[in-house]
């Protein structure tokens, strides 16, 4: 357990590349100059408490603007290597921030249907910010910590080893106090988030159930399982209280016991003339930062721990198999002579089911044919594979047996990316992306001029109602595109897979959402572009097939 | 909010009292060390054992005020919030609709989280650090001056200079911060989009494209956290060189006193500590500015949804009349309606229609011309701005809006459902509705069988967590409930999607069963399923062009006609 956090650890160190010594510098020289300015600060009391004493205030001005110098360079010098330290740790985070999120893109696609994409994504953010903080603040706190508790301890020994000893003594005995509260403390924690979260859940519930709330007589039930939480939160809230009341209580036990023990040994020592008075209160007036620096040392060690338990998940999510190049499945038949030159796509013995729905097969052995710039429909009933189809041809899945070909092409030997660029996808409730319509449209083609854009649109009977709207194609869309009817969504849609100009387009289940008006302008979008490309179709309304050159069904 | 944190105040007071009792103790010990220390100088002997009792009374009284303190002070946070919380749930339930309906849900709950956990940062910790921190200031302040009254404009003199220092300092951070979020955010907004998006982004090779933009976008955080540091480290440089130098100055001020033989080497002892003790305090109290503004900010929110006028609760409980009767169920006169933000844009222009009890009426016409609007009228979601509407026959304003919402149970493939069981979605169409009745329920609306197959039955989650419900099942689930609720009023908002023949000939059915015996008020998208309704108002430019049953409009050759032609 142990050995593979460090070597979580380590690995994710290496992310930094050469800049790693550098980083680390940063942080040793920050903390070195952190540490001279309250050393400097305990100089300064312990000159004019001497002065003080001896009487001898002859060089006490030099003295202190040499003490106050040193403070300044001391701070000066943390800032230096503290903004050092930040650019490299910061862009340390932002490089594990690209490679998660754009491994999040190159996963196979099962991946992304068997996972919900807000479940996945939210853990995912939540684990990288954690991870990142170690690069940004958590790895930082544990070394300043543990150095600049070394540091103090030089200083403090020369004033006088023995009280030094004595107070460390004492700083032990709380260290363990506070690390013994630290469990408990975690659990209350743990505990009040998750009742945190379900106050929230129950609140989100009540705001976005509000129009049930006016007309079903549900919100004295709503508002009760509210109130319980708010009242379970605060019950643990208040457990948590007594016990963080403790650990602050005892802390100050700590403290003032050591003021007693320093008190009564420092005295006694300035007595025997061990240690001066001067000493006596720099020495005490460091303890009070090196007690803190010691103790912190327990606060940040498991929450560095638990942030590495974040990487390891990061790790995890980073090894897995991306979505290869190019499929590798094994063709069946020979081909000689099993297809013809002027089909655009080809099917052959086609089997397929997808893995953890009990092997059973969607589609078993299926064939077709679909020759250039036809228009052809395929229809079935629900659940028989249509969809499937469509995914089959754009490399979303390899098939299990059989071949695809494309324009005379084995699919196996085209990459997943050529295969993509001949083929425009339009599922059937399209996702448009939360930016311009103009955007959405151009992600069909990179940098496409305005012109293109708006030719595409007029071609998708498009133009007429993105004019209308008040900010033409810089409409943003909102989540989700919610902003448009789901046929103007669809004719954006179609825009954008017409900027393409693929040779084959693929129409999933275009019309089926829409009311009536909306469907007559889809279908007549669809209709003029028949006889320049091939056409899939898929679609189980007869309005829809009509239009179509051929209709292939899927299925019994 | 604010009546919240009075309430409580009493524990707030306790609070202040013991940080107070526990400063004085403190300060207290710091006398013994000085007392202690002129003995010794003075070359007597010192006795302990003196010493040793009343210390070890201050080490427990210190203990004991130091958890008073503790617990004083998170009590009183905890019982704020759990206070503002109540009201304030309880207070959203009782706002308006369309309070809601305007700004979004979405973007209601997300600013509302955060702004009841910045509430709560500020009850737990900024509040009580603030108040710790001017406790230890004015204690130990009030101990210096005791010593020398000019002292306090030496402490205080670079205050001005931290106060404008500080100000602008934390205006600075708090836009970076504000830019910080934004990047955040849109980085988050990206990868969401990208992710949501894949179908499309892997299709069409977005991948290299939508990764540049994100990388756009994480490269400019980096750049906006590296500036931010520049500025809080040199806000800490600041600082500390500020509230250093005054102090030093009254150690020096001290030594001369010292010299002048004024107070002992005991006493300057026992003042050097106890300044060093309010360095932190000192600039804390005017640093915290920044935190104060942030919160500030979500405060205020908070305070103007308090400030949002409740639904009015008053009106006459109608008795409902029978199912079918002489009385129109609802009669509108002229209605006029635009929405609070688009003023310019009218929804309904003079709309009149009437709807007999016990018919089945619908309305047609494109999108966007103002059917659903109808819906939320009706149900007193919004208030129109002219005309006149009548629910069986009285005056709307006359009801009272429970009882007029009584009318209406609303039937539609959007339902909302809780992230609850199945049973209890069912159950909130009536309260303390029975198991049984429950089920009766679902089996009219033909959901009973589909219930029973899932694994948990009717206790199976819905949402996130559960089951994902198709558009037809939850239409069916809203069957249900309104099946439970037995309003007189039927709103029914036909499905637009097409789901598969089985489940529509399901929903059909069920639909066909509670409409019986009902008003019933379609808002048709798809013409080809009210052909059978008594009346067909057609709606276009916000009133009614054309009315009649199905019939008498394809005869009238106008806007209908066209439509269905085209369907």
């Amino acid at each position: 357990m142990e050995q593979s956090m460090f070597k979580t650890f380590s690995r994710f160190m290496k992310l930094m590349g050469d800049r790693l010594p550098i980083y680390l510098a940063a942080i040793l020289v920050s903390t070195i100059g952190d540490s001279i300015r309250r050393i400097a600060d305990s100089y300064l009391i312990k000159n004019i408490i001497t002065a003080a004493q001896t009487g001898n205030t002859e060089n006490i001005l030099l003295l202190v603007l040499g003490n106050l110098g040193a403070f300044v360079f001391g701070i000066l010098l943390w800032r230096f290597a503290i903004i050092h330290y930040n650019i490299e740790g910061k862009t340390a985070a932002g490089k594990v921030e690209k490679l998660v999120f754009s491994k999040a893109m190159r996963l196979p696609m099962s991946y992304y249907e068997q996972n919900h994409s807000s479940d996945f994504m939210s853990r995912l953010i939540f684990d990288t910010q954690k991870a990142s903080d170690i690069f940004t603040s958590r790895l930082r706190r544990l070394l300043a910590a543990i150095i600049s508790t070394v540091i103090y301890l030089i200083p403090m020994f020369c004033f006088s080893w023995e009280l030094t000893l004595c107070l460390i003594v004492i700083s032990v005995l709380a260290f363990v106090v506070n690390t013994l509260f630290t469990k408990p403390l975690k659990t209350a924690g743990t505990k009040l988030s998750d009742k945190n979260n379900k106050i929230l859940e129950k609140l989100t519930s009540i705001l976005s159930g509000m129009e049930l709330i006016k007309i079903f007589p549900v919100s004295s039930k709503l508002s009760k399982g509210y109130n319980e939480s708010n009242r379970e939160y605060f019950q643990i809230q208040k457990r948590t209280n007594h016990l963080s009341a403790g650990l602050e209580s005892l802390n100050c036990m700590f403290d003032l016991t050591g003021a007693l023990a320093f008190l009564g040994l420092g005295v006694w020592f300035v007595s025997q003339g061990k240690v001066t008075l001067g000493e006596l209160t720099a020495l005490y007036s460091l303890y009070g930062t090196f007690r803190y620096a010691f103790l912190d040392i327990g606060m940040y060690l498991p929450q560095m721990m638990n942030c590495i338990a974040n990487t390891e998940k990061i790790f995890e999510f980073l090894d897995m198999e991306e979505e290869p190049e190019q499929w590798n499945f094994e063709d069946v038949r020979d081909l000689s002579g099993g297809f013809s030159e002027d089909m655009a796509l080809t099917m052959q013995n086609i089997s397929f089911s997808y893995s953890g729905t009990g092997d059973k097969k969607i589609l078993d052995h299926f064939s077709m044919e679909v020759k250039r710039n036809s228009f052809v429909a395929i229809t079935g009933e629900s659940g028989c594979g249509k969809s499937t189809l469509a995914k089959l041809l754009l490399g979303f899945y390899p098939p299990e047996k059989g071949n695809i070909l494309l324009n005379g092409k084995k699919y196996s030997e085209l990459t997943l990316k050529d295969i993509r660029e001949q083929i425009s996808y339009v599922p059937q409730e399209p996702y448009l992306y939360e930016t311009t319509i103009a955007e959405n449209i151009a992600y069909g083609k990179y940098g496409a001029g305005r012109d293109e854009i708006i030719a595409a649109a007029k071609a998708a009977n498009a133009h007429d109602f993105i004019t209308k709207l008040p900010n033409g194609y810089d409409t943003m869309l909102g989540e989700r595109g919610n902003t448009l009817s789901g046929g103007e969504r669809q004719r954006i849609a179609i825009a954008r897979a017409i900027i393409r100009n693929t040779p084959v387009m693929i129409l999933d289940e275009a019309t089926s959402a829409l009311d009536n008006e909306s469907e007559t302008l889809v279908q007549d979008a669809i209709k003029s572009l028949k006889g320049g490309r091939t056409i899939l179709m898929i679609a189980h309304r007869p309005s829809s097939i009509a239009a179509a050159d051929t209709v292939i069904r899927v299925g019994v | 909010m604010v009546k919240a944190g009075l309430r409580n105040g009493y524990m707030l007071l306790l609070f202040i009292l013991f940080s107070f009792g526990l400063n004085k103790i403190i300060i207290m010990g710091n006398d013994f060390i000085a007392k202690a220390a002129d003995l010794m100088l003075s070359g007597q002997p010192v006795d302990f054992s003196s010493f040793m009792v009343p210390l070890l009374w201050m080490i427990a009284l210190g203990t004991l005020a130091a958890y008073l303190k503790s617990i004083s002070g998170s009590h009183y946070s905890a019982m704020v919030q759990r206070d503002v919380r109540a009201s304030l749930g309880e207070h959203l339930m009782k706002l308006p609709f369309s309070y809601f309906d305007e700004k979004g849900t979405g973007s209601i709950i997300t600013r509302l989280i955060s702004d009841i956990s910045e509430m709560g940062r500020f009850f737990s910790e900024i509040l009580p650090e603030l108040l710790v921190n001017i406790i230890v200031v004015v204690t130990a302040t009030s101990y210096v001056v005791e010593m020398d009254a000019a002292l306090i404009i030496v402490l205080f003199a670079s205050y001005p200079v931290m106060l404008v220092t500080a100000d602008k300092l934390s205006k600075n951070m708090a836009e970076l911060m504000k830019k910080m979020r934004t990047f955040m955010d849109t980085r988050t907004e990206l990868a969401y989009d990208a992710i949501q998006g894949i179908t499309v982004g892997r299709s069409y090779n977005l991948y290299e494209q939508q990764k540049r933009k994100i990388y756009t976008v994480v490269d400019g955080m980096v750049a906006q956290g590296c500036r931010s540091t520049r500025i809080s480290s040199l806000a800490f440089v600041i600082r500390n060189i500020l509230t250093t130098i005054p102090i030093v100055i009254c150690y020096l001020f001290a030594l001369h006193e010292t010299m002048q033989g004024k107070i002992t080497v005991g006493e300057m002892l026992a003042f050097t500590v106890i300044l060093s003790r309010i360095l932190y305090p000192i600039g804390g109290v005017v640093f915290c500015i920044n935190d104060i503004r942030e919160t500030g900010v979500s405060l205020k929110r908070i305070q103007e949804i308090y400030r949002q006028e409740e639904e009015g609760r008053g009106g006459n409980i109608h008795k409902i009349p029978e199912k079918s009767g002489p009385i129109p169920a609802i009669e509108w006169r002229n209605v006029d309606f635009r929405y609070e933000t688009s003023k310019s844009h009218p929804v309904l222009n003079g709309m009149s229609f009437s709807i007999e009890t016990g018919e089945q009426t619908a309305f047609a016409g494109g999108s966007g011309e103002g059917k659903t609007t109808i819906f939320k009228l009706l149900c007193g979601f919004y208030e129109r701005q002219g005309g006149q509407y009548f629910l069986f026959g009285h005056p709307f304003e006359e009801w009272n809006l429970e009882a007029a919402r009584s009318c209406f149970s609303e039937v539609s493939q959007n339902v909302f459902l809780f992230p609850e069981s199945i049973r209890q979605n069912v159950a909130c169409g009536k309260e303390n509705a029975t198991d049984e009745e429950v089920i009766e329920a679902c089996k009219n609306a033909n959901i009973h069988d589909f219930i029973m197959s899932l694994p948990d039955g009717y206790e199976t989650l819905v949402g996130e967590r559960g089951v994902r419900l198709s558009g037809g099942q939850r239409q069916r689930i809203s069957i249900a409930r309104a099946f439970l609720k037995d309003a007189p009023i039927l709103l029914l908002d036909e499905p637009t999607a097409s789901v598969d023949v089985e489940s529509e000939q399901k929903i059909q059915e069920a639909i066909e069963r509670i409409a019986a015996g009902r008003t019933v008020i379609v808002i048709a998208h798809r013409l080809s399923t009210i052909k059978k309704a008594k009346q067909i108002y057609v709606v276009s430019s916000g009133r009614i062009s054309e009315a009649g049953n199905h019939e008498e409009l394809l005869e009238k050759q106008g806007i209908y006609a066209e439509m269905y032609a085209k369907g």
